[in-house]
């Protein structure tokens, strides 16, 4: 009752003061910018927060540099623990009552699937989706520009790289049965079908398995000689550490999901060696200039925080917004801001040229290729191996 | 492929079968369905992980350790939470439970994060015997097989010929009349309580070997094992363990030559055929009630 | 409460004068408060007045009859999809879709209650369970039900009216909520709602006085099953988009809770409890931004936890306000109200 009653006398007190509040343009004042995102902070995909948590330091380093135009981002983070009542829930709540922007990544594509309507239907900005599913940017629609690169698109690039450059013939597909593992296979298919060739084997995996011996079996049946995994961490390791166990070697191919090299090294007690997968971003220990430029803001502001692929894609899916915000000028609105996005033409952060157009709300179509290796390291005088990750090939786009 | 399929399947059952003799202690005491049994063992695996890493303790001295924090833990619970339920019913006891799940579920994520963890264990699960044929099975399974089998049958000796199990069994029939006799219940069921959570911990290093450490670790094993406990009869120890090994080995079967998808599936409809022809499991003896 | 002496007055819906009158302001307040609230509230309430519409489904069976479901996320998924499927590809309206996709729903709930016959107490629960996840499979492999990839819920259109915002959603949801509220109140008072009550009591001695155990308990399997059917139709448009794995074990779990934290065997504790719970599920979330509490947790994250893991104190509060309210009153918040009523009817004695 006594919210109810609050909120009443909220909502009077800002429809009064509405006529004499600065800017019609909701989220936004001369002074600030307000984002908000939400992720799985908790439950069983947490650990794809760290997308959420990385935008948060991305945020805090540009307000240190003075913010983008004069004006500093208030950025708002809320845990919807992967269920998509409480998406859009929380999507309602920054809207409505914290009144922000726009809304930055965002975990998960039934998520994401739940607050697309209320999205399109307010007319609100929205950059960098973490999932590289096609619901978001086909067909286009005005205020949503998607950056990851499409499963299918990347599933193409391994494939054709498998038969190409490794001359591998029986190419199988492990994935999870889901949207997300579903649109791996279909491009996989896709390219089979060009070549004419087709999939020595379909390996669905459910969710909650944990025993992945029958999978296993069934890869070894049809002789594969190169298995492409589009699944989550944990399968990987379970997947590569039963196949170890029963005698079957084949080359690996995973999807840039698994791309967080160290991890992966280090969870499957270094099975991961010769493990050839696709990137969205730079590798972790990359010398590009932004790249230790957002590590060294990762230290001074999260020092805790682990500095892993799925951390600092927080910064680079977020990039192409704060770039369009800066394009749009002092003059900011929606509609200044789908302007600007629409001049973005091959820009460049830590992931892949990003190009959108009147008709292109698809960012990035690139991936590149890189390939497990382990390495050594001194931690406390002990002498560590871990998994490092070695460019293969450029930025690969489909022809 | 059969054999491997079937090793492999008694390799996973083992893992269930442990699961499942956790639930069943409890059960055969007090007629508790315990949700919280996964995270008591999760939340004792991360402690072991801890323990291995974070303070480079040695392998024997950290599962000690460990084991008897598990012991601690399921003591605590017991004498804290469900005891304190007045005149509770089944379903009460459930929420209880499931309360408890999520309560520990939240502070070993809050306590360690939601990353995967990689949970070093001193048997491999890579070095493989040849069993003859195509068919390997590994240290780490023999190990699991092992444990599973020592612990049905010290259980299995304990229940029926020391006092303290006779005790527990008596408690379980009638608490009153067990009261009225000077079995002191409060303390067996703590004891209880803390037997379970350490069969359970025992569980969850031996899974978080072949698997990732994280705070969902258990959910799975979970169900498993419970499924498995029903499947054997939730009064039987026996029935725990060989429900276990069945379970594992039809999913098996089922996902390597039918369908990796319905796995699971399969298995819960195949309980469900036979309990609709045995009622309280495989091996349980099944009680007419009288009204 | 109070003695009947009659019994008419045992089949009433309402006892007493005083509760015509405050059941008659509580509709009044339901009917005015979209006018006031922002969307975001009413969001809420609609996703409360479909919890409750399942609490009481469920309550029904596990509570008025003593059985066990930890299936019934499973009977959410098939209102759903009923729901949607038959206005995406039969084309038939709202209002024809809905209680035919309950009625389906109540056919799967008929299936599901045939093993019962022979289970009970941890037994039963497995099979609901193994219920449940096998119904999300096959949803998930169905592909003229989008398979894995999920179905858009079409817009809605009652007569001409486009039910497009949640207020309007409200209008919707709210009517249906209190219509089943009633008909579960009225049904409990009736012969069935005996039938069942004498089959939690003592299954054995109701056979033996005629209650036919087949009949009632297949029954009660299919009302609890079309009452959530009827949820999981609703759910469909509030969230607008359902995919397998929205229907998942913890959503069982979670609506087994609101019954039981609620009050087993009243309409009134499935209310109340499906409204603690959701409140708390959407609530919590934000615990990190308390205004004293949070400063608090985020100190005590940075020395002794990971900041990272903040979040996860919700579902610490969550259990611990479970646990304790069953420890305190195994009759759930039913429990509180009743104990609160008496101890003011009896005041200052």
């Amino acid at each position: 009752m006594k919210k109810l009653l609050i909120l009443a006398a909220v909502i009077a007190a800002l429809s009064v003061a509405g006529a004499a509040w600065a800017g019609p343009v909701q989220g936004v004042t001369d002074t600030e910018i307000k984002i908000g995102q939400w992720g799985p902070q908790t439950g069983p995909a947490a650990l794809w927060g760290a997308v959420a948590r990385g935008t948060g330091v991305y945020f805090d380093l540009i307000n240190a540099e003075g913010g983008i135009n004069g004006r500093k981002i208030k950025y708002y983070m809320r845990d919807d623990g992967y269920n998509p009542n409480r998406t859009k829930a929380i999507a309602k709540e920054l809207y409505e009552n914290e009144k922000i922007w726009g809304f930055a990544c965002g975990v998960g594509t039934s998520p994401g699937m739940a607050v697309m309507p209320y999205i399109i239907k307010n007319n609100i900005p929205w950059v960098g989706m973490a999932t590289g599913s096609p619901h978001w940017t086909q067909p286009p629609k005005k205020t949503i520009f998607g950056v990851y690169p499409l499963y299918p698109d990347e599933a193409q690039i391994l494939t054709s790289y498998a038969i190409d450059t490794l001359g591998k013939k029986k190419i199988a597909f492990f994935y999870q049965n889901d949207d997300y593992g579903k649109g791996g296979l279909e491009g996989c298919l896709r390219e089979l079908k060009k070549r004419g060739m087709t999939l020595a084997a379909d390996v669905p995996v459910e969710v909650g398995e944990t025993d992945l011996a029958s999978h296993v079996m069934k890869l070894k049946k049809a002789g594969a000689d190169a298995v492409i995994m589009w699944v989550y961490p944990k399968h990987a390791a379970i997947m590569l550490g039963t196949s170890a166990k029963l005698g079957y070697r084949p080359q690996w191919m995973a999807c840039s999901t698994l791309s967080d090299v160290a991890l992966m090294f280090k969870i499957t007690k270094g099975l991961w060696k010769g493990m050839i997968f696709g990137n969205f971003a730079e590798l972790p220990d990359s010398t590009n200039k932004l790249m230790l430029k957002y590590h060294r803001a990762q230290q001074k502001y999260a020092p805790k925080e682990r500095w892993g692929v799925f951390f600092y894609a927080g910064f680079g899916f977020v990039e192409p917004m704060v770039e369009g915000i800066k394009r749009a000028g002092k003059d900011l609105s929606v509609d200044s801001f789908v302007k600007a996005m629409e001049t973005l033409k091959d820009f460049q952060g830590i992931m892949g040229p990003i190009t959108y157009s009147a008709e292109r709300r698809q960012g990035i179509k690139q991936v590149f290729l890189a390939k497990c290796e382990p390495d050594i390291m001194m931690v406390k005088g002990k002498k560590i191996t871990y998994g490092k990750g070695k460019r293969l090939s450029g930025w690969l786009k489909l022809d | 492929m059969l054999g491997q399929l079937v090793t492999s399947g008694i390799a996973i059952g083992a893992t269930y079968a442990l699961m499942a003799l956790a639930m069943v202690i409890i059960y055969k005491t007090s007629e508790v369905l315990n949700f919280a049994q996964g995270d008591m063992a999760m939340l004792s695996a991360f402690v072991a992980y801890m323990l291995l890493s974070d303070y480079g303790l040695g392998f024997v001295t950290s599962f000690t350790i460990a084991l008897a924090f598990a012991f601690a833990l399921g003591a605590f619970l017991e004498f804290a939470f469900l005891r304190r339920a007045k005149e509770p019913n089944l379903l009460g006891l459930i929420i209880i439970t499931l309360g408890l799940e999520m309560m520990l579920y939240g502070v070993a994520s809050w306590r360690w994060g939601a990353d995967q963890k990689d949970f070093p264990f001193p048997v491999s699960d890579f070095e493989v015997h040849q069993l003859g044929g195509d068919v390997v099975i590994s240290d780490l399974n023999l190990v699991t097989l092992g444990v599973a089998f020592a612990l049905m049958i010290l259980l299995f000796l304990f229940f029926r010929y020391t006092k303290v199990g006779v005790a527990m069994k008596a408690t379980q029939q009638n608490q009153q009349a067990a009261r009225l006799m000077g079995i002191r219940v409060g303390r067996i069921m703590m004891l209880t309580w803390g037997m379970s959570a350490v069969v359970g911990a025992c569980a969850a290093f031996l899974i978080a070997s072949t698997d990732t450490l994280d705070p969902n670790l258990m959910w799975t094993p979970q169900l498993k094992g419970f499924s498995a406990a029903v499947l054997g009869g939730m009064t039987s120890l026996v029935g725990a363990v060989l429900g276990g090994f069945i379970l594992g080995v039809v999913e098996n079967l089922f996902g390597g030559y039918v369908s990796v998808e319905f796995k699971s599936v399969v298995a819960f409809a195949v309980i469900v055929l036979i309990l609709c022809v045995k009622p309280s499991g495989l091996f349980a003896k099944h009680y007419v009630r009288k009204v | 409460m109070d003695m009947k002496r009659d019994y008419y007055e045992d089949i009433r819906l309402l006892d007493s004068g005083p509760q015509v009158f405050w059941i008659i302001v509580l509709l009044a307040a339901l009917a005015v408060f979209p006018l006031f609230a922002g969307s975001y509230l009413i969001y809420t309430v609609n996703l409360m007045a479909i919890h409750v519409i399942v609490a009481l489904g469920l309550n029904l069976l596990v509570g008025y009859t003593g059985q066990i479901s930890l299936g019934h996320a499973g009977f959410f998924a098939i209102g759903a999809y009923a729901t949607l499927s038959l206005m995406i590809d039969a084309h038939l309206p709202f209002l024809v879709a809905l209680p035919l996709a309950g009625f389906i729903s109540a056919g799967f709930g008929f299936l599901l209650g045939l093993p019962a016959l022979r289970l009970e107490g941890p037994y039963l629960a497995i099979a609901t369970l193994g219920f449940g996840l096998t119904i999300t499979q096959i949803l998930g492999r169905l592909d003229f039900l989008g398979g894995h990839m999920g179905l858009q819920s079409p817009p809605l259109n009652i007569f001409g009216w486009l039910v497009d915002s949640d207020a309007e959603r409200y209008a919707v949801i709210m009517p249906i909520c209190v219509f089943l509220a009633w008909a579960l109140r009225n049904l409990t008072k009736t012969r069935v709602g005996r039938a069942f009550v004498a089959i939690r009591d003592s299954d054995i001695a109701a056979e033996c006085i005629g209650v036919n155990l087949t009949y009632y308990k297949t029954l009660a399997f299919a009302v609890s099953a079309f009452f959530t059917g009827i949820g999981g139709g609703l759910m469909a448009f509030v969230l607008g988009f359902i995919s397998p794995h929205t229907f998942n074990v913890m959503v069982s779990i979670m609506f087994l809770a609101m019954v039981v934290v609620g009050g087993l065997g009243s309409v009134l504790g499935s209310v109340m409890g499906a409204v603690l719970i959701t409140w708390l599920q959407q609530e919590l979330a934000r615990i990190g931004e308390l205004p004293y509490l949070g400063p608090v947790l985020t100190e005590l994250s940075q020395q002794f936890f990971t900041l990272s893991g903040l979040p996860n104190v919700q579902y610490v509060v969550f259990g611990l306000i479970m646990v304790l309210i069953i420890i305190f009153e195994p009759l759930g918040l039913y429990g509180f109200w009743i104990r609160t009523k008496i101890y003011w009817r009896t005041w200052p004695f």
